[in-house]
């Protein structure tokens, strides 16, 4: 592994625990699902509901400087925290891109 | 539709007309009513759509004034909830006016419904549209807009109108075809009469929050993200029972609870909301669309939905007839506005 494969597992790391304490802190009513497991289906268990999901999405767009084009408007993209984690890294990647791209 | 003439037609099919007290004859009455309801959707009124505007009116205030005369048993339910809910303020005679009103606007209801055909420019001329820039203001900001308003009048035809005014809108609100309960036939029915004629006249497909939709937010945030304009009908009771989302606000003189969806939507989205009230005048033909400017939403939930409340109450109260609660004493009770 090496250093840049580190930094990135540290990076995911951390952004899974940013989405993980927000949600838990601001959606999570059962302590029983606590602590938030990467799988657990936010959809499923009612934690999401339809303006939790649209203030997930809000949240990840304030806090990470996301472009949200109309095709991310699914709940697909806020299922679980990997899902959430995986349309984040998807998203800054394009944006990363575009501005080497503008370089 | 979501409720509106298509509603309380299909609703009242279900209810006895004079004379309807035996079990044979009930039966007999019911499927009468729903006779009449296939034949003034599906032959007369579009018929009288295409004659003058005047004669059209007419005749749909005719036929409102028979369901009155025929349709006891409804006629009794709008009668006594306007009291109940209106108090002192509504004597018997006042009443018994106000519910033949209700029958009549419903009927002419269905009228605009078949002037919508086209490109609407029938119904557009009786149409006054009062507050379109606020509109153009709101929209020019970039975030898009959220249209407020009640069950009130012939909303879902002036929505449509202002669809066909250059304003690309989309209504979160559900289609009686989709309500629980009815048969196939009667689904394929009212698609063919009134939601695809609603549906030409709208940018996306209706946003329908039935329980467990958990995308609707995020399709309202898409049309309002693609600045376009959203409506919301905020006297809705909320499907699911025992709801934590719903407020206590003041509505009609009772403390009722409703979902203040339309002030989270604005707060995640930052679209203004503006109320929006369609008010037919004393000829029937003739309809006025009126918008506000931005209604503030600043301060706690509950205070800034109390003041898209306080509008609702206020056209209510000016033109109780135009709201099409009253014959629906299951809906009031779910708003806190009757016992249950």
């Amino acid at each position: 592994m090496n250093m840049k494969e580190l930094q990135g597992m540290l990076e995911m790391t951390q952004l899974e625990a940013v989405i993980k304490d927000h949600i838990s802190r601001e959606f999570v009513q059962d302590a029983a699902l606590l602590p938030l497991a990467n799988e657990t289906p936010l959809l499923e268990t009612g934690i999401l509901d339809s303006l939790s999901l649209l203030s997930v999405m809000v949240f990840v767009r304030e806090r990470f400087g996301i472009v949200v084009h109309d095709v991310d408007f699914v709940p697909e993209h806020f299922a679980s925290v990997n899902a959430i984690c995986a349309f984040i890294c998807a998203r800054t990647g394009e944006t990363a891109a575009r501005g080497t791209d503008h370089e | 539709m979501s409720e509106s003439a298509a509603e309380a037609a299909g609703r009242a099919g279900g209810r006895r007309l004079a004379g309807a007290d035996r079990p044979g004859t009930a039966a007999v009455a019911r499927l009468l009513h729903r006779a009449e309801t296939v034949a003034y959707w599906l032959a007369v009124a579009p018929l009288a759509a295409r004659l003058p505007a005047r004669t059209a009116y007419r005749a749909a205030c005719l036929r409102g004034d028979l369901q009155f005369r025929y349709e006891v048993s409804k006629r009794s339910e709008i009668v006594s909830n306007l009291r109940c809910v209106l108090g002192d303020g509504v004597g018997p005679q006042e009443a018994e006016r106000l519910a033949r009103e209700v029958f009549r606007l419903a009927s002419c209801e269905v009228i605009d419904v078949m002037r919508l055909r086209g490109r609407a420019r029938s119904l557009r001329k009786l149409v006054e549209i009062r507050g379109a820039e606020h509109l153009d203001a709101a929209l020019a900001a970039g975030k898009g807009a959220i249209l407020c308003s009640a069950h009130f009048g012939s909303h879902h035809c002036a929505f449509s109108l202002l669809h066909t005014s250059g304003f690309p809108l989309t209504t979160i609100g559900r289609w009686y075809k989709d309500a629980p309960g009815l048969s196939f036939a009667e689904r394929r029915f009212w698609d063919l009469v009134h939601t695809r004629r609603m549906l030409r006249h709208r940018q996306r497909p209706m946003i329908e929050p039935w329980p467990g939709q958990v995308q609707v937010a995020l399709q309202a945030a898409a049309a309002l993200h693609a600045n376009e304009v959203v409506t919301i009908c905020s006297d809705a009771a909320s499907l699911d029972a025992g709801s934590n989302r719903t407020v206590e606000v003041s509505f009609l003189g009772r403390r009722a609870r409703l979902v203040p969806g339309v002030v989270s939507l604005s707060r995640l989205t930052s679209a203004p909301v503006l109320m929006a009230f369609v008010h037919r005048s004393a000829d029937y033909r003739h309809q006025v669309l009126e918008i506000s400017p931005p209604v503030p939403m600043q301060g706690e939930t509950a205070a800034a939905f109390g003041r898209c409340v306080t509008a609702m109450d206020a056209a209510i109260r000016a033109d109780p007839s135009h709201w099409i609660c009253w014959g629906k004493t299951d809906v009031l009770a779910s708003l806190g506005l009757l016992p249950a």
